[in-house]
């Protein structure tokens, strides 16, 4: 303390020359060092706040801050601080600039291979420019389309991007609040922003607290600490030191709490972020944000992809010049295949899906910040939910009423709906004692009362004019039923009043305590009719009892507990049978947290803690294996002595846990832990103190209403109607778009063997291109991407609330098993499919497939104008590229018609056609869609000079059916097969 | 998620020798032997049926094929226009009057080409009447006799240098087979040199006509031994004396309304453009 002493007058941020463990209040060194050390800061910044102030005198207090307790800082001198500590608000989060954002989209992805596939392009080009006199253009066009699809699609990610953030924006409209603080002795309002450390603050109920503040007096002041702790009830606010823990001493108040009632003078003795709020929001904007599940998987995805491009890629580039191209024919080669080899649609396809399925999430009163949290929920294991204000009302209800010796249970729903007469017993509002009661509790509710702490710690009492009685006054009083219990000396039964016996003390006591063992906040109640002696007009004095205290009449206690939301234990209930661990993570104190935790289900029924267990067989906890005990809660003050080993056998231990009075760093220790363990953790919460685990989370969700602005800038999923069991529509939804995704992608890579395979046997066996990559493109970005995005319709095939959650290290979204179904199996016959219509085109107009293989250079060889086919015609240059562009057309058409079974092969993984359904509408209009553009393009006149496709005759329409139905009637056999035979050979080689 | 500490290269090496052989499980690549046996079975039985699939649709698309004649002509409607001897480069024909190995090879092309026309070979050739078409209805096709003495200076008879020896190259133009094409009118090839007044050019036979006579085409099983008529062009240019002599030549067909000699795209359709370039 002596250390603190010898500050004298010196301001606070001139000395403390060392980087010692900063305190709150030396601010300016903090700012200094912030950037040197941010790494060791967020350390520091997880670490339990450290506050000596709470601890001073008043004198101490004053020399510390050098600042007079009446009068204030002088206006000279508050400029001076407020000139070195800077304005009192938070950093905002820092924000990367949307350039920034632009080029990432740019050259994220496949979008590299485009880029690497356009300036190949340009190059070969350039190369054919200074080579030829006449070069031909389709390089150079080919190049421009490529960089065109990859601006586009990087536009379209960046649109969706900047379009979900937008919605960010409008929570962050901060509205300027006044502080009333006392400079040089005089009362001055002033912007929040401009209060500095030393300021004497005035604060009265219904303001938000500026800074944090040191109380140096108190008039029946009470704060609403429940965005910082997560504790419903107001606490008192007072001169003294209370306790050691700067979050539970009366003598500080928060920045942005808000003061209940009464009015309190205080030092402002933290501004800024340097506030215990300050800290939990920059170690929140501090904090280091994993990837999204999904993202993850995409980037796998993206890294199979590209490492099969790659080496398909260079290894025919080798192959090529080993067999005698040329390094610019070896070029084209490779730029063809690496557009073969690259789903160019895929990545806004995949974008549009989890649009589609962001938007039904917010009709569902689920907002998600940024699309790829969409799918976060489907994936997640372990929700750790706050309680206070997400799993209940956030509002102190009357649970239960004890009078006439009977507990009655009080409807706690939100509605004041729900159906009390199961439980308990009915109302007996025909009681007297009722009605005396509820006229106790009515009148002593925030009447005009006067403080009383002296003598009635928590007691409050009023005395009321009563015009129907002779008698005129009436004390009435309500507050810890011990303490009401020793006033009274009689009590109330069925209306009628009785001395106070053992029995009743008896009945007092269980009733009492089974309240109390509910966690509920339990108030006695008794009243006293004042003798006619104190007349109208009497003037009562608290401070000097002048009225009688003694020999009252008790009459009831009634309980209360911020009860839990009607639709939580259902959601709970869902999210277990959904194999998710919901682990309640409080501010509040242990009994509470443990009674709402059964109450929502989150401890189900019949589950003990070992504690319980204890309890029942009278044994002390040490001997009780706390294994055998499947549920646990975790006192934070236990929490903060354990290792990471120690928390982590909790948590893999238990599979119902509870914390209790967790610090909000704690709350990010609990978070990191589960996703140690290789959990993917979802955080729901609504005030600051949830922040940092919210940001820390897998997907951090926060209360559209209740929420702190803090909160809702660190979630990435915003419940709009604070109800946890949105959460479990967005669990749904979350697996149904992974298992869409799934589907949308096999639909999709299938169609990249038919694209390959050309260009192979173009090398190898020497054949006329079968597939351009201009028909590619057209496939990629054309025919495959309305069916799809259609697949993203798709309803589930089985009860996805009934499965485990996916695990993130072996349930991939591609997996190899996937890769192979769209490559190995219906890839290759969509391929054969091609390949026909190929040769059936060419056999038709005269070149039949014997005569093809070796033809290569001949038929590519713009000056060998007398080409002679099967039949001893002759053709030119042109007329054989005409005729090579009609096959590519009608491979296009093939794999079109491929798709087709294709799309409706991948409607499910499991199920027959049959028992799904064709009723995603969507889905039919994609293969409509797919058709038409298909036909559109071979026929439109222009379409010649403008992509090179040319019209077909019906006949090559059909070439590619077989081979589709071929697809169909394999696919049905196989999942045939696999729901025969579960966990059989073909369900672990072939079931993605 | 705190950063992954970066493996150092014999981890990741130690894992991926572990992955292409682990002897704890036997498993060579992420398989063991049986695994590989029955998924490399699986591909080997589905490949297998993919291949017999499309070898049968293959066969059953041959069977529906004629042997004589394509399916479909109608990509072919018109002719092209090519010349002969093939240039080594593009069309341009470049050599030099006082190096006889420099126009060899063209030599020797166009005695291999002509080699049908002899007269020998074709003693069995049918004499077929001028200036109308030669329609037949089989089943054996004959074919009518293309004596090279219509090319004149250029039949490699008079002059088997055909005209390089001198500067004064020959090129044949040839029409392309297209089956059952049917010209009308009266086609011939017309060449004109681009280059103004450098070259005169003289076609064989005269006016470089083609008769009808060689038309219809019935393909090669049918019509076996169908000699394509030939138009020979002879570039004399004006100024001998000159060291470089080059001319440019454009020749299409023209007198037939159905033989088209105009396309955008097509450069050889109906025409042909070629260069000569002669040094002394």
């Amino acid at each position: 303390m002596g250390r603190w002493g010898t500050r004298g007058t010196v301001t606070p941020h001139e000395q403390n020359p060392s980087p010692r463990p900063r305190r709150e209040s030396n601010t300016g060194k903090r700012r200094k060092t912030k950037r040197k050390k941010k790494k060791t800061d967020l350390e520091e910044l997880k670490k339990e706040v450290v506050l000596e102030d709470h601890k001073l005198t008043l004198e101490e207090l004053s020399a510390k801050y050098s600042v007079d307790l009446t009068m204030g800082l002088s206006p000279r001198r508050a400029q001076e601080i407020l000139r070195q500590d800077g304005p009192n608000t938070l950093t905002p989060p820092p924000t990367t600039s949307k350039w920034f954002k632009f080029c990432k989209q740019l050259f994220s992805g496949f979008s590299i291979l485009l880029w690497v596939g356009a300036i190949l392009c340009f190059v070969a080009y350039g190369i054919q420019f200074h080579q030829k006199e006449e070069p031909t253009k389709d390089n150079l066009y080919l190049g421009i389309v490529l960089a065109a699809v990859v601006i586009i699609t990087g536009c379209f990610s960046y649109y969706q991007e900047a379009k979900s953030s937008k919605i960010m924006e409008s929570f962050r409209n901060m509205v300027p609040q006044q502080a009333l603080v006392i400079r040089g002795g005089e009362k001055i309002q002033i912007n929040v922003e401009n209060v500095v450390v030393g300021d004497l603050v005035e604060v009265k109920g219904g303001d938000r607290i500026p800074a944090d503040l040191r109380l140096i007096s108190s008039q029946g002041c009470k704060v609403d600490n429940s965005s910082l702790t997560g504790e419903s009830e107001p606490q008192t606010r007072s001169p003294e030191f209370t306790h050691e823990n700067p979050l539970e001493t009366h003598n500080i108040c928060f920045f942005s709490t808000s003061c209940v009632e009464g009015t309190a003078q205080g030092i402002v003795i933290a501004t800024g972020d340097s506030t215990v709020m300050g800290r939990i929001a920059s170690l929140t904007s501090g904090l280091v944000v994993g990837k999204t599940p999904i993202a993850v998987e995409i980037e796998h995805f993206i890294h199979l992809i590209t490492a099969v491009a790659i080496f398909f890629g260079v290894s025919f580039f080798g192959l090529s010049l080993i067999l005698g191209y040329g390094w610019l024919e070896s070029v084209i080669f490779l730029i063809g295949i690496i557009v073969a080899n690259v789903p160019e649609g895929l990545l806004a396809t995949v974008t549009v899906c989890l649009t589609l399925t962001a938007k039904r999430m917010a009709q569902k009163n689920c907002l998600v910040k940024n699309l790829e949290a969409v799918e976060t929920l489907g994936s997640t294991s372990t929700i750790c939910s706050d309680k206070t204000g997400t799993l209940t009302q956030n509002r102190m209800t009357v649970a239960h009423i004890w009078f006439d010796k009977t507990i009655y249970k009080a409807d706690t729903s939100e509605e004041q709906t729900g159906d009390s007469s199961g439980m308990g017993k009915t109302f007996a509002k025909g009681s007297a004692t009722w009605f005396i009661l509820a006229r106790i509790a009515g009148l002593c509710n925030r009447a005009d009362f006067k403080a009383h702490q002296e003598t009635l710690p928590i007691a409050k009492m009023s005395i009321h004019l009563q015009d129907d009685s002779n008698q005129t006054h009436v004390l009435m009083m309500k507050g810890a039923p011990e303490r009401i219990l020793e006033f009274c000396s009689s009590y109330l039964l069925k209306g009628v009043e009785y001395p106070m016996d053992d029995e009743m003390r008896n009945d007092f006591q269980k009733a009492y305590m089974e309240l109390g063992g509910l966690g509920e906040r339990v108030l006695g109640f008794c009243f006293l009719n004042l003798p006619s002696t104190f007349s109208k007009g009497f003037k009562f004095n608290t401070d000097e009892i002048n009225f009688p205290m003694d020999n009252l009449c008790f009459v009831g206690l009634v309980s209360m507990i911020d009860p839990p939301r009607a639709a939580v234990p259902d959601a709970v209930g869902k999210c277990r049978s959904a194999g998710i661990k919901v682990i309640m993570v409080t501010g509040d104190h242990p009994i509470t947290a443990k009674a709402i935790a059964k109450g929502v289900g989150i401890i189900s029924e019949g589950n003990e803690t070992a504690e319980d267990m204890a309890a029942q067989l009278q044994v002390p906890i040490s001997q009780i294996n706390t294994r055998e005990a499947k549920a646990c809660v975790v006192h934070g003050s236990d929490l903060k002595d354990m290792t990471a080993e120690q928390l982590d056998e909790i948590l893999k231990n238990h599979t119902e846990i509870v914390f209790a009075r967790t610090s909000p760093q704690q709350k990010l220790i609990i978070v990191e832990g589960c996703q140690r363990l290789g959990a993917i953790v979802a955080v729901t919460g609504d005030g600051v103190n949830d922040s940092p685990a919210l940001k820390k989370a897998d997907i951090g969700i926060a209360m559209g209403i209740t929420g702190s602005d803090v909160s809702k800038q660190a979630a990435n999923m915003i419940l709009l109607d604070d109800n946890f069991a949105s959460i479990v529509t967005g669990v749904e939804e979350g697996r149904l778009i992974f298992d869409n995704l799934k589907k949308s992608i096999a639909y999709t890579l299938t169609s990249n063997i038919p694209e390959i395979t050309p260009f192979l046997l173009f090398i190898i066996a020497n054949i006329p291109l079968p597939l351009g990559t201009i028909t590619i493109l057209c496939i990629d970005l054309g025919t495959d991407m309305v069916p799809a995005i259609s697949l993203a319709y798709e309803s589930a095939e089985s009860d996805i609330m009934k499965r485990a959650p996916r695990n993130p290290r072996s349930d991939n979204l591609v997996n190899h098993r996937l890769i192979g179904m769209a490559y190995g199996q219906i890839g290759m016959i969509q391929a054969l499919a091609g390949f026909f219509t190929y040769f059936v085109i060419l056999a038709e107009n005269g070149f039949k497939p014997s005569d093809l293989l070796g033809i290569r250079l001949n038929w590519e060889d713009r000056f060998f104008n007398d080409l002679e086919d099967s039949y001893g015609q002759q053709w030119t240059y042109e007329q054989r590229k005409v005729l090579e562009f009609t096959c590519h057309t009608a491979f296009f058409v093939s794999i079109v018609i491929a798709q087709w079974a294709d799309l409706i092969i991948c409607k499910t993984r499991h199920n027959s056609v049959f028992q799904q359904g064709m009723k995603n509408k969507i889905l039919i209009f994609g293969i409509m869609e797919e058709t038409f553009l298909a036909a559109f393009l071979s026929y439109t006149p222009g379409m010649d000079t403008a992509l090179r496709m040319y019209p077909l005759k019906l006949s090559w329409w059909f070439c590619a059916t077989p081979y589709s139905i071929l697809i169909f009637v394999y696919d049905e056999i196989r999942k045939l097969i696999i729901r025969r035979h579960p966990g059989g050979w073909l369900e672990r080689e072939t079931y993605y | 998620m705190t950063k992954k500490e970066k493996k150092s290269f014999n981890q990741s090496l130690a894992e991926w020798k572990l992955f292409i052989y682990n002897p704890t499980t036997g498993e060579f690549l992420g398989r063991t032997a049986k695994s590989w046996g029955l998924i490399l079975l699986f591909y080997l039985v589905f490949y297998g049926f993919l291949a017999a699939l499309f070898s049968f649709t293959m066969w059953a698309m041959l069977q529906t094929l004629n042997d004589e004649v394509p399916k479909y002509r109608d990509q072919i409607p018109s002719p092209g226009l090519t010349v002969f001897p093939k240039p080594l480069t593009a069309l341009e024909y470049s050599f030099t009057v006082s190096d006889p190995r420099s126009y060899q090879g063209y030599i020797e092309d166009l005695r291999k080409f002509l080699k049908p026309y002899d007269l020998e070979e074709q003693k069995n050739l049918t004499a077929c009447p001028d200036g109308a078409l030669f329609e037949q209805k089989g089943p054996i096709y004959g074919a009518c006799q293309f004596p090279v003495a219509l090319l004149q200076a250029c039949s490699g008879v008079d002059d088997p240098e055909f005209g390089y020896s001198r500067g004064n190259p020959c090129v044949l133009v040839k029409m392309n087979r297209i089956i059952g094409l049917k010209p009308q009118g009266e086609p011939r090839i017309e060449c004109i040199s681009k280059s103004e007044n450098t070259a005169a050019l003289s076609t064989y036979p005269p006016n470089g006509l083609i008769d009808l006579k060689y038309f219809p085409y019935y393909g090669k099983k049918l019509h076996v031994s169908y000699l394509q008529p030939l138009v020979a062009v002879q570039v004399s240019f004006n100024a001998t004396s000159s060291t470089v002599n080059e001319v440019t030549v454009e020749c299409k067909i023209d007198g037939s309304p159905n033989l088209k000699n105009q396309d955008d795209r097509d450069k050889f359709l109906g025409r042909v453009v070629f260069k000569v370039t002669a040094r002394a």
